[in-house]
Order: structure tokens, then C-alpha cells, then sequence
């Protein structure tokens, strides 16, 4: 482009604005040695920063988020693989509306299907909430799967598989020799993905939260309506420092816009 | 290809359980006969709904801030993506990063930065006082435009990255040409690019309106009760009052709302496919 429209460069800047300053905000007063929220922060300490990580609410629901978003991130793929296969490669009655059920959970509000799952899984079915947790998070994390790896599935010759068979592999065999080397990328993609989705969900998560086991973004999101420290600030810059680097690894991996925005440059 | 249906079926199996009895089994049961309630209780509930002023600011309210964060997302999105999709510059790359990078940061925490913003002891409210504009700062939070300027920078990102395959998929040899025939900077971009990326553009939209309708965390902290939304409602007669027809009858709003906007957007896409 030769020359650049201010109009839309002064919209880009506007939004670039909106959407970082507030994060930096955060980080400025983490590091504050006063008692209260303000700006500019009093003084210099990373005293919020020993209170975050040795408040045990925090590092508990710091756990359990890990393990709920690594356990429902391999759910979802042990369950979205074969089923991306499926419906990719099978002949299957009915097709368009398999399709329209695997993404359900992005059309349905979270808040919705948290309450229904609260309400027919824990009370009615009597599963415990990690159980509940399990089958929602899942469940919501499905249509990323499908659709991720079903991605780097179209990518794949299916000639390559037919050739397989026809040199007398069995098709577990194909699948493993041939289709999931192809799928490799989508698989990565899917998982950081899912891994994310989960582990920041907060409708699902809030619904389905008992005393014994809560994430962290709803123990975070109780705390900061009773509680006007500084903690969470520190807290929500440790996340931060986390996210960056799980980002500078899938950028190593695969290509971080490649993963988290569908685009290739 | 898999040849036997029966293998198919079975691989696919998994999945078709879990979404129809993690997801689409429960949801019609709470939206339509939730436990411990009498049939017909939530459609009652629902017809007072409608018509009582109270709940009805609320759809009013949830729908106007939905509207607008939608009009503001595109508004600054789509100008974004077309700068991000055309330059050359080597800038390019790290500042669409820096575009995707809020997608993967909790919405806790994203949010979070307008309470330290717009808070009491905030950022613009000291410097109002520190300006001497007024003695005392604004109340900045629990207000409609607390919660418009959080659900915009939380969906901001979708809005981005949503445009952008749009307007990477426009030949970029279309803009010159029409530059070439004597066509304006302002010119271009409403006869050839927007229209262009117009598919694009609709599916940003739809998707920030059902986030931004949909979304709790955000009215919850910058809105608090006293800009009650849709969704904080709903947490509230599910969580805190355990009035479940209330609460089935709010789902039953809100799921429509989005549903809506999902069926005209896809009609919307297809009508343009024929055309």
C-alpha cells in the first residue's frame, strides 16, 4: 500500500489501545507496596507478588485449573480425533446435522449449559463436580477439536491412505503411518486450543464449582468483589507472564497466529 | 475413506454422546422443564417477564450494549485487520501478535484492568482531580459504558483476526486497479474492499454481538447489580436465589437472542453465496 489512511490508522491505534493499556495497568500496580488499588501505585515492592503465590485459595484453584484444562484438553482430543475422522472420511447418514451438533456448545451461552449440566448431572444424577467440570468442559472444547484438526485432515491426501490399504496395511496401521503425521499440526493447534479454552473458562467453571474444587479464574473473580488488594493484580500478572510464555512456544512450534487466530502468513 | 458406515459410526459415537448428553439433552431440559419445578411454571415465568418493566430494561439494556460493542468492534476491527492484511511493513507480524495475544489471556484479568482504569482510585479518576477538572472523580464503574468498554476490548481480538481472513482472501491487485482507474483512497475502500470482505465483516459482527450478549464476567465486574445484564441475572436466579423457573425463563431470552443472530447471519450468508 502506498499511502495509509489516517482515519484507519487513528481506528487501529484507538483500538490497540482498548485492548492493551488496561493489561498494563494491571502490571504497573502489582507492583505497588501500598495496601489499596490506585494509580499511580505507591512506592515499589513485590510484596503482592509473595501474598499471591503463597495465598492458599489461589494456588490450590491454580491446580485444580491445570488439571481440569490438561485432562479435558486430552478428553477432547481422544474423543475429537476419531470423530473428525468420521465425519471427514466416512459416509455417514445424516451428515449436516452431526455437523450442526458438534458445534452446539459454541451456538448454546456457556451460562446456559453450565446451569443444565448443574442441574441434570449434579443434582439429578448425583455426579460429583469434578465430574460435571469434566463432561462440560469437554464437551465445550469439542468443536474447536473437530474443527482444528479437520483443518489439517483436508490438508491430507486421501489417495495417500487408499495406497496404504492397497499395499495391504491395516487401517490402524494407515491411521498411524499415514493420517497422523498429516494431523500432527492440527492436533498441536487443537490441544494449546483447548488447553486455553479451559483453562479460562469461567461460565461453565462457575457454575459447576464446589468448595473442594474451584478454578482459578472464579476463585480470582470471587476475591476481587470482596477484597479491593492488590493481589489480584499481582495474581492476573503471574497469568499474564504465563500466557506470554505459552505463546512464545507456539510461536517456536507451529506459528502463533497460525494457532490461536486460523491464519497463515 | 472409511468404508464400513458401522466403523464410522463408531468412531463417531464418543462425541455424538457427550455433546447430545453433556450439552444439547440438558440444555433443552433446563430451558424447557427444569428439576423441582411445575410444567408450565417457566413459560409463566417468562410471560411476566416480558411484560414487567424491570426484566424487560434488562433484555433492552443486554441487547443495546450488544448492538453497540458489535458497532464499535467492526468499526475499529475491520480498519485494523485491512492495515494488518496490507502493509509490507516488518511491523506487521508482532502487531497482529499483539492483536491475537488477548484471545489467550483470561477475561479475569483483561477485565480486571478496568477496575484499576475506571476505579475510584483509578487512572482517569485521579487524573481528573489531579487536573482539577472536578474536586471529586466520576463514578467511571457500574456503568453501561464500563461494561461497553470491556466487552470491547475483550471481543476486540475476534473482531481482528475474524476480518483479517477476510481481507487477506481480497486480492490485493483489486485495490490498485481501482486506485489505477482513478478511484480515491475513500472510494476504494467502500465500492471494492468492504464490499469484498462483507462476508467477513457479517461473521465479526455475529460473533461479538452473541459473545458480548452472552458474556458474564465482564458485566459482573464493570456492571455489577446495578447495570444488571441478561447473563449476571440468570448467575443470580441460579446461583444466588435458586428461583430456577426465573432462571430457565432468562436462558430461554437469551438463548433465542443468540439463535437469532446465528440463523439471520447464516440466510444472510447464503442470500449473498446465490447472489
Amino acid at each position: 500500500m502506498k499511502r495509509r489512511s489516517p482515519v484507519a490508522a487513528a481506528l487501529a491505534v484507538l483500538g490497540y489501545i482498548v485492548m492493551i493499556v488496561p493489561i498494563l495497568f494491571v502490571v504497573a500496580t502489582a507492583f505497588t507496596d501500598g495496601e489499596t488499588l490506585r494509580f499511580p501505585p505507591e512506592g515499589f515492592s513485590t510484596r503482592w507478588f509473595e501474598e499471591a503465590t503463597s495465598y492458599q485459595p489461589f494456588t490450590d484453584a491454580l491446580v485444580s485449573s491445570l488439571q481440569l484444562a490438561a485432562l479435558s484438553t486430552a478428553v477432547a482430543l481422544a474423543v475429537g480425533i476419531p470423530a473428525t475422522l468420521a465425519i471427514m472420511r466416512g459416509r455417514l447418514p445424516g451428515k449436516s446435522l452431526v455437523e450442526g451438533l458438534f458445534l452446539s456448545p459454541l451456538v448454546l451461552p456457556e451460562l446456559v449449559v453450565g446451569l443444565a449440566l448443574f442441574q441434570q448431572l449434579m443434582l439429578q444424577m448425583k455426579l460429583d463436580n469434578f465430574q460435571a467440570l469434566l463432561i462440560g468442559h469437554t464437551a465445550l472444547l469439542l468443536p474447536y477439536t473437530v474443527r482444528v484438526t479437520g483443518a489439517s485432515l483436508v490438508l491430507a491426501d486421501p489417495a495417500l491412505e487408499e495406497a496404504a490399504r492397497g499395499l495391504g496395511a491395516s487401517p490402524l496401521r494407515t491411521f498411524f503411518a499415514v493420517t497422523l503425521p498429516v494431523l500432527r499440526p492440527g492436533i498441536i493447534s487443537a490441544a494449546l486450543l483447548s488447553f486455553v479454552t479451559s483453562f479460562n473458562n469461567v461460565p461453565i467453571s462457575l457454575l459447576l464449582q464446589s468448595r473442594d474444587f474451584r478454578t482459578l479464574p472464579v476463585t480470582m473473580l470471587d476475591y476481587v468483589q470482596q477484597n479491593y488488594t492488590p493481589i489480584i493484580a499481582a495474581m492476573s500478572t503471574l497469568l499474564l507472564a504465563g500466557t506470554v510464555v505459552l505463546a512464545l512456544v507456539a510461536e517456536r512450534v507451529l506459528g502463533f497466529a497460525r494457532i490461536f487466530g486460523g491464519i497463515n502468513r | 475413506m472409511i468404508r464400513s458406515r458401522r466403523i464410522a459410526l463408531a468412531l463417531l459415537l464418543p462425541g455424538l454422546a457427550l455433546l447430545v448428553g453433556g450439552v444439547v439433552a440438558p440444555s433443552l431440559v433446563m430451558l424447557l422443564s427444569p428439576p423441582r419445578v411445575e410444567t408450565g411454571e417457566v413459560l409463566d415465568r417468562l410471560g411476566r417477564m416480558l411484560s414487567d418493566p424491570y426484566d424487560l430494561e434488562i433484555i433492552w439494556r443486554t441487547l443495546r450494549v450488544g448492538l453497540v460493542v458489535t458497532a464499535i468492534c467492526v468499526l475499529l476491527g475491520f480498519p485494523t485487520a485491512y492495515l494488518l492484511a496490507r502493509s509490507r511493513s516488518r511491523w506487521a507480524g508482532p502487531l497482529l501478535a499483539l492483536a491475537i495475544f488477548p484471545l489467550l489471556l483470561s477475561n479475569v484479568v483483561r477485565t480486571y484492568g478496568w477496575l484499576v482504569v475506571l476505579g475510584s482510585n483509578g487512572v482517569v479518576g485521579r487524573a481528573i482531580t489531579a487536573l482539577g477538572i472536578s474536586d471529586e472523580a466520576p463514578q467511571l464503574l457500574y456503568t453501561e459504558l464500563a461494561v461497553v468498554l470491556g466487552l470491547v476490548q475483550l471481543f476486540l481480538p475476534l473482531a481482528i483476526v475474524t476480518c483479517y481472513s477476510a481481507v487477506a482472501q481480497v486480492d490485493a491487485g483489486l485495490d490498485d486497479a481501482a486506485r489505477g482507474l482513478g478511484a480515491g483512497r475513500t472510494r476504494t475502500m467502500w465500492s471494492v474492499v468492504i464490499p469484498l470482505s462483507m462476508p467477513g465483516i457479517a461473521m465479526a459482527a455475529t460473533l461479538v454481538f452473541a459473545g458480548a450478549v452472552t458474556a458474564y464476567t465482564t458485566p459482573y465486574l464493570l456492571g455489577g447489580s446495578r447495570q444488571r445484564m441478561l447473563s449476571t441475572q440468570l448467575y443470580s436466579y441460579s446461583g444466588v436465589t435458586l428461583d430456577w423457573a426465573a432462571a430457565s425463563a432468562t436462558a430461554i431470552v437469551m438463548t433465542v437472542l443468540v439463535l437469532l443472530v446465528y440463523v439471520a447471519s447464516t440466510l444472510a450468508s447464503r442470500k449473498g453465496q446465490i447472489r
